[in-house]
């Protein structure tokens, strides 16, 4: 079993409903500010890209990395490859050196500075959700259905469907990362 | 752009400056020893000692939750995953060889003080050896404990431990120097400081070569603030100039003839360079740009 996201940026519609439900259930609606990326509270980051004759919108997450160099550096096993593919935290374990973060090459860690514990997607609301056999909250909240999220190894899963018809993109592949975050650019 | 903001610039350098010191210091107590040189050994046991209780000192203060480490280390130790860890996490390692070091050169400084009987085990050669291979891999470790941080691409080099064992080498030396009064040994250190400054020099040059055409944005943009950036004041004047030129000439004109005061001032200027160099390398880090 290999739980990914997916996010369809040509339905994308740049409401931000996925980031805020994340700081919703994820972190109790915090406005606290997220002071790693400058941000919100929230698991979910947005990258937008001027390029004047063509601006683009990105949103960046924990890609699951299949071969995930936050795990490899983690110093105590606390940053952990799970069964369900998901890369999760031990909080017990963590001694809060940081070296995920650096390692990270998505900067998708952040520092939460109440508990001292590098953050990222998923957040314990949304693992309590999918262990119940729920989708993250980005995923429900999403009004355009430009989100996914399931069982890739599952030929069956919409997951697995929508990356059969969409052109997709890895983010940063060649970093040898095997992102499972899967960015969906056309038809 | 933003520089990093992960780790604090000026406490993890100053971490990687003590371990630097207390690495190659170790090194160096062992060459001493070996050959017989006498002099000073007390002084330079007690430097060592208190160079890696300040490494701890600076990197545990970096830590976002340094009271959940003990229990944490405890846990990853007795479920085995501390010890599976050796073998890919650089951290793990240095964790390790932290403690092995810490415990080497507390028995150094105890047998140079309360504890004189303790020089049956650290006058032994096979003694020596270990505490010269870990005072080694600790410096080795805190080069690689960074460019292993694929996050990073102006750090994410081996560049970065070829500078810093350098970088250490010429700590070690200007200990020394400081310490050391014998002519003949500060000749030899003279010379050795010299060589090794010219190695920096290349070293550094190499790493902002490469971080300039590696064809990483991110590291790119790191280079470009140490030269003609945000940092290029600190980095031209504390490193370049003062850090490694000054020496390079004061060790010529040593060369010519012995002066301890120019030795002190050599030394001094080495040092304060090769901190301010752990500094602004940590400062200049820029996480990698994600696009499509
Ligand atoms: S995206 Fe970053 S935090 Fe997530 S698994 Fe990959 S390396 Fe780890
Ligand atoms: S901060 Fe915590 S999870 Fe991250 S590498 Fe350090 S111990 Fe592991």
């Amino acid at each position: 079993m290999r739980l990914a996201h997916l996010w369809d940026q040509s339905k994308c519609i740049g409401c931000g409903a996925c980031i805020a439900a994340c700081n919703a259930a994820n972190y109790a609606s915090s406005t606290k500010e997220n002071r790693t990326w400058g941000w919100i509270r929230s698991n979910i980051k947005r990258i937008t890209f001027d390029l004047n004759a063509k601006p683009y919108l990105l949103l960046v997450q924990c890609q699951h990395c299949d071969n995930a160099p936050c795990v490899a550096v983690c110093p105590t096993g606390a940053s952990y490859k799970d069964k369900d593919g998901l890369v999760k935290i031990n909080p017990s374990l963590c001694i809060g050196c940081k070296y995920c973060m650096t390692a990270c090459p998505y900067g998708a860690r952040w520092l939460d500075e109440d508990t001292g514990l590098p953050a990222k997607c998923m957040g314990e609301e949304c693992l309590s959700r999918i262990s119940g056999g729920l989708e993250p909250m980005c995923v429900t909240v999403c009004p355009a259905g430009a989100r996914a999220f399931g069982d890739i190894d599952d030929p069956k899963s919409e997951i697995s469907q929508k990356l059969r018809k969409g052109r997709v993109v890895k983010l940063l592949e060649y970093k040898g990362t095997q992102p499972k975050y899967f960015v969906v650019v056309g038809p | 752009m933003s520089f990093q903001e992960v780790w604090s610039p000026f406490l993890i350098g100053s971490f990687l400056w003590f371990a630097g010191i207390a690495g190659m210091g170790s090194v160096a107590y062992a060459l001493l020893r070996l050959y017989r040189v006498e002099e000073k050994l007390r002084e330079l046991s007690l430097v060592l000692f208190a160079s890696i209780v300040l490494a701890l000192v600076f990197v545990v203060a970096d830590l976002s939750r340094p009271l959940n480490m003990p229990l944490a280390i405890l846990g990853s130790l007795a479920s085995g995953v501390f010890i599976a860890k050796l073998a890919v996490s650089w951290m793990t390692l240095g964790i390790s060889l932290l403690s092995i070091l810490l415990v080497l050169t507390l028995a150094l400084a105890l047998r140079h003080t309360a504890v004189p009987a303790l020089s049956k085990f650290t006058d032994n050669k096979y003694f020596l050896a270990l505490l010269a291979l870990v005072g080694l891999l600790v410096t080795l470790y805190s080069g690689f404990l960074i460019s292993s941080a694929p996050g990073v691409p102006f750090w994410n080099t081996a560049l970065i431990p070829v500078l810093w064992l350098i970088s250490a080498s010429i700590c070690a030396i200007a200990v020394l120097k400081i310490l050391v009064h014998e002519e003949k040994l500060s000749r030899i250190l003279t010379t050795s400081s010299l060589a090794l400054d010219a190695a920096e020099l290349i070293a550094i040059a190499a790493l902002l070569n490469v971080a300039l055409y590696s064809g990483s944005i991110a590291a790119k943009i790191s280079a470009r603030a140490l030269l003609a950036g945000e940092l290029a004041a600190p980095f031209w004047a504390g490193v370049v100039v003062l850090g490694v030129l000054a020496p390079l000439v004061l060790g010529f004109m040593l060369l010519k003839k012995e002066d301890r005061r120019l030795a002190l001032a050599a030394a001094v200027l080495a040092l304060i360079g090769a901190l301010v160099l752990r500094i602004l390398v940590i400062q200049a880090g820029v996480f990698e740009v994600v696009g499509l």
